[in-house]
């Protein structure tokens, strides 16, 4: 399996942002619920993240509760990979 | 996370449709009404009758039609591939195909009660999932519609593992709809008995008492069922997470 470096899911954050009109800020501790970053827009992240890496990543929902910030989405992902 | 969000834009019309079990019935009634709404419509069934095939090559550019058993999943997901390719992005569901039942619980073999739940509530929950997936993955937005039932709501003898499944649709319907959070409507449109369906099974003195019980006055027929459909998929109204029955308030 393709592991996405932390950079690059970063760059497919930013893409969903985008896709909205929304600019995904460079601070990893930018708070989700100031950028306004959905739990769906985690979804859509994590669907474009098995695109690449061809590989399907399912997930309880407890472990999104925890995610607040930039960095905390990038984290789960790259672990979520290694699992 | 988060979910306080910036204003939502409201989830735009279906523009391509993909409808299960399109081939007899309600479900042939929907695809015949899409296509002459304009809409494109990607059909599948365990077999294509002379019917869907007719309106296929009527509408060659906006029709995609196979032959799918909904429960084989590999198989939909590869025709749903097939269909993007050919009508484009899918952005609208029609959860239509279904086993029916007529016999009573007790005296129904455990085989054909396993295969009423994985027709008509594992396989299009599967399919929903795969259609949302596709949709989420590319940003896109939708309207899924689940074809359910009053016997959802209301007990019919010979129905149980039938009416099992329909309530379990209705309840995912309610359970996507907020899951999916505005950025695809879910709804569910419950007709009452067709009256063929009835005519198959009842006598005509118990057909006439439900006629009679009825405040309309008539069995439900699918060219009323249509227009509710259609409106879920191509109006904007903010209806998300209903049930809408279509039974002339027989249910009531």
């Amino acid at each position: 399996m393709t592991e996405l470096s932390r950079a690059r899911i970063r760059g497919l954050m930013g893409e969903v942002m985008a896709n909205q009109g929304k600019v995904l800020p460079d601070d990893d501790a930018a708070e989700l619920r100031e950028i306004g970053f959905r739990s769906l827009d985690f979804s859509e992240l994590a669907l474009r993240v098995e695109d690449e890496t061809e590989e399907e990543l399912n997930f309880d929902a407890p472990g999104l509760r925890r995610i607040a910030t930039v960095g905390d989405v990038l984290d789960f992902l790259a672990e979520l990979q290694r699992q | 996370m988060s979910d306080l969000a910036t204003r939502v834009r409201p989830v735009p019309p279906s523009t391509v449709v993909l409808v299960s079990g399109g081939s007899r019935g309600l479900g042939l009634a929907i695809v015949t009404d899409l296509l002459d709404a304009g809409l494109k419509v990607a059909a599948f069934a365990r077999t294509v009758t002379p019917e869907l095939a007719k309106l296929a090559d009527a509408h060659p550019e906006r029709t995609h039609v196979g032959p799918v058993d909904v429960t084989d999943l590999a198989a939909a997901q590869a025709f749903v591939r097939a269909a993007e390719d050919r009508l484009g992005p899918l952005d609208g569901l029609v959860n239509n195909a279904a086993v029916g039942q007529d016999s009573l619980h007790v005296h129904t073999a455990a085989a054909d009660l396993a295969r009423i739940i994985e027709t008509n509530l594992t396989a299009p929950l599967q399919l929903t999932r795969l259609a949302v997936r596709r949709m989420l993955a590319q940003g896109r937005r939708g309207r899924i519609v689940n074809v359910t039932s009053i016997c959802a709501q209301r007990g019919f003898p010979g129905l149980v593992a039938y009416s099992a499944t329909k309530g379990g649709m209705d309840a995912a319907t309610r359970s996507l709809a907020r899951e999916l959070g505005g950025r695809m409507l879910v709804n569910a449109v419950a007709p009452g008995f067709f009256a063929s369906e009835m005519s198959a099974v009842l006598g005509q003195t118990q057909l006439d008492q439900i006629v009679r019980r009825t405040p309309t006055g008539q069995l439900t027929e699918p060219a009323e069922v249509l227009p509710v459909v259609r409106m879920l998929l191509c109006d904007q109204t903010n209806i998300n997470g209903q049930v809408i029955v279509v039974d002339g308030a027989a249910s009531i």
